[in-house]
Formats: structure tokens, sequence, C-alpha cells
């Protein structure tokens, strides 16, 4: 994309292609385990596990946290959880092949880092928010539910991306 | 049916290694696409750069053709696929919501591990307010219950809420990313370059 | 000049990618449709009507029965009214119009148990037998003969003639014994045995059939 700057750091795969191998991604974890790719269940599995480990009480008395709370198993031992350490890994090895890894934050020029840093807590939060009420995320829902064309697939996407469109005035200074 | 774990062709316990496997590769083109790096994630919303349009259009359009041939070839049963289920008002206030976090964090989760691996601060921050994110709903859960069980349509795809022929809807939806690919890069040219 | 060329090829690279995915779509519009089979295909079900292996004997039920066998459901695909008149110990009622209907479905798709229906005779329990099977349902049987056979083996057995050999004086002595245990009083027996004994009664539970896939995130 970016080659005016001359910096290998900033050449990413053309979209397309990216596309592509993604689209056979999802092909081939629909062939293998009838599973859909996802995200944000990993993070809710380490949600459960943090607070089973610090109130174990008050997560099986939460009608949310029991329902992922078994006996005899870990709740970190599920497919999801495996796949996202998986993406850590993936993006690790594609970072690291065009020395893209190094500790930054990456802002605007016209924001300071902090504020940057504000934005992207407050952006997790209604993420993660919101990816729970719709059970799943752009990957999840979003990416895998359109491959198998689900209704609910579509209207989280439109959802997302038409929300995204009609707020993102109020947010122009910290991208653009 | 063909899914190869679930049928015990493929041991149960190699279903870890083949999540590692996947996970690998979806991050690997995640990262190599550029949706570890937040203004570029963003730049669908300002016009500046469509990648993110592109990549999950084409992905999209990709997966649905292929699934569909493999149906048609008798590989898969589409009717046996895990089908995202619909929770109408579910989806629409959760996406809703997401919109909001896409666009004040610039991230989704997956590229937000991406950012992870990378060493990108706010995608930490970002995870971690993902963590918060979640332990709200967890908490406020009764709140949240009824949108969150109700309204709920069963796993329902386009061909069963319209009646549409699945065949002609993947057609369309084909014509329909391509006249976005076009229309973003029109968009684009016009836009004025932001660096980044 | 190669470069030029290759410059021209590729600046309408994109328009030919399109063309690709446009085909590729419109391919599956146009491919000719089939009829798709649901369940197991044609031939595969020929081939398990053709084959006996469904059929379990009277002898094979009588004796589960006795033991107190907790691996089967009896199945009675009669209408409701015989059912009411006689039926086997425990079974279910499921008349044979309506084998599909959805509050059956538990008892008839899973693999928790194994199935055997019964009617009269076979034709209506393999009527059932085969219809389930084309739906891919796990574990069915038949009882051979069905209720008649039962009666003529169990509840009645022939008493073997003098010239038969001992396994046969054996078979009967087993089937008499079974059928005392149905219920039926035999006039030497009688005196000794005053109570008739009931099989007692089994309560089946069924589970439903887990998915098989989970979803994503």
């Amino acid at each position: 994309m970016n080659t005016e700057k001359n910096t290998n750091s900033h050449i990413y795969w053309n979209p397309y292609f990216g596309g592509f191998l993604l689209g056979i991604i999802i092909i081939f974890t629909f062939l293998l385990t009838g599973r859909s790719l996802g995200a944000s269940g990993a993070m809710k599995s380490s949600v459960v596990t943090i607070v089973d480990k610090v109130a174990p009480t008050h997560a099986e008395n939460n009608a949310y946290y029991s329902k992922f709370i078994k006996e005899d198993e870990s709740p970190m031992n599920t497919w999801l959880v495996f796949e996202a350490l998986g993406i850590l890994f993936g993006a690790f090895i594609s970072g690291s092949l065009s020395g893209r890894i190094r500790w930054r934050v990456q802002h605007s020029p016209k924001i300071s880092s902090r504020r940057r840093l504000l934005f992207a807590l407050g952006g997790g939060i209604l993420f993660g928010l919101g990816a729970q009420i719709a059970r799943g995320c752009t990957s999840g829902a979003a990416l895998s539910g359109m491959a198998v064309l689900s209704t609910g697939g579509f209207i989280t996407m439109l959802a997302i991306f038409g929300t995204g469109y009609l707020v993102a005035y109020f947010f122009r200074k910290n991208w653009i | 049916m063909e899914f190869l774990i679930a049928n015990t062709i493929i041991p149960t316990h190699w279903d870890s290694i083949i999540a590692i496997c996947i996970g690998i590769a979806f991050g690997f083109v995640l990262e190599s696409s550029g949706f570890s790096s937040s203004r570029k994630m963003a730049g669908v919303f300002y016009g500046y750069d469509f990648a993110v349009l592109k990549v999950f259009f084409t992905a999209a359009v990709v997966a649905v053709i292929g699934i569909y041939y493999l149906d048609y070839l008798g590989y898969v049963d589409v009717g046996e696929l895990y089908i995202h289920p619909t929770y109408v008002w579910g989806a629409i206030i959760g996406g809703a919501i997401m919109g909001v976090g896409f666009i004040a964090g610039g991230f989704c989760p997956g590229t937000s591990l991406c950012g992870v691996a990378i060493g990108k601060i706010d995608a930490w921050v970002y995870v971690l307010g993902m963590f918060i994110g979640i332990f709200i709903f967890s908490e406020l859960y009764s709140f949240f219950e009824p949108i969150y069980t109700g309204y709920f349509l069963g796993n329902i795809t386009l061909i069963d809420s319209f009646g549409w022929n699945p065949y002609w809807t993947i057609f369309i939806f084909s014509l329909i990313a391509i006249v976005a690919f076009v229309v973003a890069d029109f968009v684009r040219k016009k836009i004025k370059k932001v660096f980044y | 000049m190669d470069k030029k060329r290759f410059a021209k090829i590729s600046s309408f690279r994109y328009a030919i990618m399109a063309v690709v995915l446009i085909l590729l779509a419109g391919g599956l519009v146009i491919l000719p449709k089939y009829e798709k089979n649901e369940g197991i295909s044609a031939d595969q079900l020929l081939s398990n009507i053709i084959s006996l292996e469904r059929y379990v004997s009277a002898d094979d039920i009588s004796n589960k029965l006795i033991t107190q066998d907790p691996s089967f459901i009896l199945i009675d695909v009669r209408d409701k009214e015989s059912y009411g008149k006689y039926t086997l110990p425990n079974a279910i009622n499921i008349p044979l119009k309506n084998l599909l209907d959805k509050e059956f479905e538990a008892y008839l798709n899973q693999d928790q148990y194994d199935v055997v229906f019964f009617s009269n005779d076979n034709f209506y329990a393999d009527q059932a037998w085969a219809i389930c099977n084309r739906l891919s349902y796990a574990n069915l049987h038949v009882l051979k003969g069905g209720l008649n056979g039962w009666f003529t083996t169990i509840i009645n057995p022939e008493k073997p003639s003098e010239n038969m050999p001992a396994s046969a004086f054996e078979l009967y002595n087993t089937r008499k014994a079974a059928s005392m245990f149905f219920g039926v009083v035999y006039p030497d027996q009688a005196k000794i045995n005053t109570v008739v004994k009931r099989a007692p009664k089994k309560i089946i539970t069924v589970k439903k059939k887990k998915r098989v896939a989970e979803g994503g995130c």
C-alpha cells in the first residue's frame, strides 16, 4: 500500500490476496471442525477463569459465568482459546518476518498517546460488551456468519459497519 | 458428514492442535494484511484505506462460494454446518455498540490480538478494555438477559428468512462485493491521502 | 516491450479477478440442480432393507425383558386402540402415521438405546423401520413375527412332539418359563404359582441428541 515510505514494515499484502486466503481458512475450519472462527470467545473464557479463581462463589452464583464453569474442566480448555493462542503466534511470525515488532503506541499525529490509549480502552470496553450481547465479534459472528449466509451474521455486520459510519464523524480527529 | 474431528476420523485430542494451526494461519493472514494497525483499520470509515472492506468482503465471498461448491459436490452439507444463531435485537444492539467500540478503539478482537503480538501498546490496552467490557456484561447479566436471550429466531440463514434461492443470493452477494470494491477505489482516489 | 505488455495485462488484473469471481458465483446458479437425499442414499437403503440383520427374535426380546435389560426400548407402531388392548411390557406407542411427529423424535433419533419396532406382524414395523433408516437414525430393529410371533413362540409355545430332539424340549421349557413370567398360568403349575408376577415398570428417559458442532465467539 504505502510504498512511498519506502520502509519494508509498511508493505502489507494485497488485500484481495489476504481476503482470499482468509476465505480459504474459513472453509477449512468449517470442513475440519464444522465450527467457525472466533476471537472474543477466548477473552470471555479468560474473564470467566479469572473471576472463577478470584471469587469462586460469586462466579457460581452469577447466571452468566456459571454457564461456562464445569466441575472437571477449566474454562480455558476450549477450542477458541487454543485458536486465539494460534492467532498470537501467527501474527508474531508475520510481524517478525516483516520487521514490524516493537513497542509503540500508534496514533494520529494530532492526538497524544494518552488520548489514544484512553480511547483504545473505551473502545475495548464497548467492543467487549457488544460482542457478548451479539454473541460474537466481527470474525465469529459477522465473517463466519456471512460465510454460511446466516441472517444473524449479516445483521451484526450491517450493525457494526452502519454504526461505525454513523459515528465516524465524531471521532475523526483521532484518526485522520 | 465429513467433519473430520466431529466424526472422529481425526481423534479428538488433535482438536487443540488443529485449533492452534488454524489460529496461526488466521493470525498470519490478518497481520500480513495490515490488520494489526489500528489506523489502517479505521481508514475504512474515513475513506483513506479500504483494506478492511476488501479483505472482509473477499473472505466472505470466497468462503461462501467455496462452501456451496463443496456442498454441491457433496463434501459438506451446508445444513449441518454451525449457523450463527439469530437474536435480532441482540445482533443489532450488540453490533451498534461494537461499531462505536470499533471506531473509538480501532480494533476488533481478532485484530487486537495481532496488535498485541507485535507489541502495539494500544492493542494491549484495547484487550484490557475488552476484558473489562466482558466483565461488565457478566456482572450486569440480569440486566442484559432480555436482549441476550430474547427475539430468538433460531439458527437461520438468509434462505430461511426470505425464501431466497441460495445460489442467486451468492451471485448477487458477489456482485455487491465487486461494486463495493470499485466504489471503494473510486472514493479513495478522491480523498486526501493519509500517511500512517 | 515485454515490460509494457506485462504492465498492460496487470492493469487489467483486478477486472480479470472480478470476472473470475462472477463466473464462479454464476457457476453455482447455472449448474444443474439435483434433489439431494436427506439421510442415507437410495442404494444403501435398499441393501439395508434386503439385509435381515434388523430382525430380533421373540426369544431374544423375552430374555431381555426378563433380565430387565435397560438397553432397549420397545415401540408399538399399531394404533392407540390396539395398544390399549394388549402390548408388550413397557412398550411405547408410536402409531405409524405419527412416526415423524416432533414429540417422538427424541425416542427414535438417539444413540442411547436399541429401538425395537413391532406391530401385529412384521409388515408395519418394517415400514417404520425403513422410514427411520432412511433418516439415518441408529440402532433400529424389528421384532421378528411381531405380536403374532410373540404369541406363538412365547405366550403359547407349541409343545414339541415325542420324536423331536432334546433341544426342542429345552427351548419349549424356556419359552414356557418365559410365558409364565409374562403372566400365563399353566394348569400343572397353577397351584404352585398363584401369584402372577408382572414385569416391573421401566421408566424410559431419553436424552436429547447432542449437536456435534458448536460455534464461534
